[in-house]
């Protein structure tokens, strides 16, 4: 069951079965659960190690994908938590919440939607794309240089940009440059829209795509990272602040927001994660 | 199990006017209201309020809060500071649209107050008082007399024994029929005085301790993470600073005690029963798993 409306929150003791990078800085987890889980495009589960090891918080990662009892997660290392995840090899023990989280909805009927998906931001849209995408909808792929690239995971009706050109496999192409000016290039190109856009990654990006959106006159959702310290409402520290003023909750609240409500002036300088 | 332990976390006990229903519970601030969780499950339980004995509410104040800007809360490799600012929705929206939930769910509940003056614990007191006098789920309350975070009281409020004596003495007299706690911050010298204070205010128990006062640097630009520059710090770095705290009061003040700060296990747990406590409080670790009470309360069978 990797479709359908999740059942409910569970929390359960996974094992790892694989653990290796599928670029120069990203890495793909997978864990078999004593269940099978089903989860919807965007929703996230907390992972954490278990007993003495368990860290004060579990981290949130998007779910890249369910089969059954089989969940894969995309992640690069970023931190004391990512790093010890890095380390965690076949047969280790790690507790699974989830799925949490609001998640990216269906396409709209009435016109196309435009994917931008940044760095390990990948795994929403692109079981999204897998799940909905139709011939009318688009999706860029932003990453660091062609070496950061994961690209057996990227979907072949894609675009890439690259920061940086180093390291772009032979036969493989990609734009020089980030996913938002791929995505104006393009558009410029035709068809020009009107589209939604959803978008996934760094905080910069996904300001840029809410920029983008709104001087199209275009709907924009957000994936919104933040640090997270329960993934279930009740610690408040994942506040993301809203256009008007107030806050919303990243784990319960978003991560997937209508870019229209945050405030990215304030969500910026607060240190929305990058 | 250890040879001394002859409890039953399960079983009712009475704290002043009041029979509560367990002795393991939810911190505050930790569990959110109590309405969280209730569609979460996990194959060992079918709920995280399996053998929970009281949710303690996240803290109320008599205006709503949005609490403080962001960055708020930090891990540490011992615990976590936390920057929340008393964020909540008020009394008047609690008793209006979440009291009535959390009956229907009948989570049993000790509701969380704070407020700048002692009037204002006995007006917020009293209203509780006046609305939810006829709740079965409704336990007691606990007045916060010691977040850290809020510049008008918080801590310094917290610290002076007079004034938790005023607090506690406001609140008294509206809760005939409930338990009355004082959450004591651990951020002084000695403790013991606040929680005579507290017994000579009219309080049924303490709540020790309450976080820690610290600060943490981001090195990339030298300054402090929380843009308060200090919160409160939590988790299994303040286990044996509650002990001692537990201690101090349960030696020199005889006054009944729920245990709290870093506790996860049942481990954790059976110190503060070694001490004398009449509960004990999860916190932190309740964050971060939501079964975290509950697997510690099935842990710690009768005998």
């Amino acid at each position: 069951m990797s479709e359908g409306t999740p059942a409910g929150r569970r929390w359960l003791t996974g094992i790892v079965v694989a653990n290796a990078p599928v670029s120069h800085g990203m890495r793909v987890i997978e864990l078999e659960l004593p269940e099978p889980v089903a989860f919807l495009p965007g929703q996230f589960a907390m992972l954490n190690l278990v007993g003495r090891e368990a860290l004060t918080f579990g981290r949130p990662f998007s779910i890249l994908a369910a089969e059954g009892e089989r969940v894969r997660f995309l992640y690069r290392i970023v931190g004391r938590g990512t790093a010890l995840l890095a380390t965690s090899g076949p047969g280790l023990r790690l507790s699974f919440f989830g799925p949490l989280g609001v998640p990216f909805p269906p396409p709209p009927a009435d016109r196309p939607v435009l994917l931008l998906a940044g760095g390990v931001g990948l795994p929403p849209l692109q079981i999204w794309w897998e799940r909905h995408g139709r011939s009318r909808d688009r999706a860029f792929f932003g990453g660091r240089d062609g070496a950061d690239v994961p690209w057996s995971l990227i979907p072949e009706a894609w675009e890439v940009s690259v920061e940086k050109k180093d390291g772009l496999p032979a036969g493989r192409e990609a734009f020089s440059g980030l996913v938002t000016e791929l995505c104006r290039v393009r558009l410029a190109a035709g068809p020009s829209g009107p589209y939604v856009l959803y978008a996934c990654g760094p905080m910069p990006m996904l300001r840029d795509a809410a920029a983008l959106a709104s001087e199209q006159g275009w709907p924009c959702l957000v994936s919104v990272e933040e640090h997270m310290g329960c993934g279930y409402g009740v610690c408040r520290g994942c506040a993301v602040p809203m256009a008007g003023g107030g806050h919303g909750l990243a784990c319960q609240d978003g991560p997937v927001l209508d870019a229209a409500r945050v405030d990215w002036e304030r969500f910026d300088r607060s240190g929305g994660a990058t | 199990m250890p040879p001394w332990w002859s409890g039953d976390v399960g079983v009712p006990f009475r704290l002043g006017p009041r029979l509560l229903p367990g002795r393991v519970w939810t911190a505050s601030g930790c569990f959110g209201y109590g309405l969280s969780g209730h569609d979460i499950s996990s194959p060992e339980f079918g709920s995280p309020f399996a053998g929970l004995g009281v949710v303690v509410t996240k803290t109320l104040t008599p205006s709503p809060r949005p609490g403080n800007p962001m960055p708020r809360l930090v891990e540490l490799p011992c615990g976590a500071l936390n920057s929340i600012g008393l964020e909540n929705v008020g009394l008047a929206a609690f008793l209006d649209e979440t009291l009535p939930r959390l009956q229907e769910l009948r989570v049993p509940i000790v509701v969380s107050l704070a407020a700048t003056r002692p009037a204002e614990f006995g007006a917020m007191a009293r209203e509780l008082q006046e609305t939810a006098c006829n709740l079965e789920n409704w336990h007691g309350v606990e007045l916060n007399l010691s977040c850290p975070n809020v510049a008008e009281g918080g801590i310094d409020f917290g610290r002076d024994p007079d004034t938790v004596r005023a607090c506690v003495e406001a609140a008294r007299p509206h809760l005939p029929d409930r338990a009355l706690l004082a959450k004591l911050t651990p951020n002084v010298a000695r403790i013991a005085p606040l929680a005579a204070a507290a017994r000579d205010g009219g309080a049924d128990g303490v709540t020790a301790i309450n976080t820690v006062v610290g600060l943490d640097v981001d090195l990339r630009t030298g300054r402090p993470v929380l843009p308060r520059r200090c919160g409160g710090y939590s988790g299994s770095a303040i286990l044996p600073i509650a002990l001692a705290k537990v201690d101090e009061i349960v030696r020199e003040v005889g006054l009944p005690v729920v245990g709290v700060g870093g506790i996860a296990t049942a481990a954790d747990a059976l110190k503060f029963f070694a001490l004398g406590v009449v509960a004990v409080q999860v916190g932190t670790a309740q964050m971060s798993d939501p079964f975290a009470a509950a697997r510690l309360a099935a842990a710690l069978p009768p005998r």
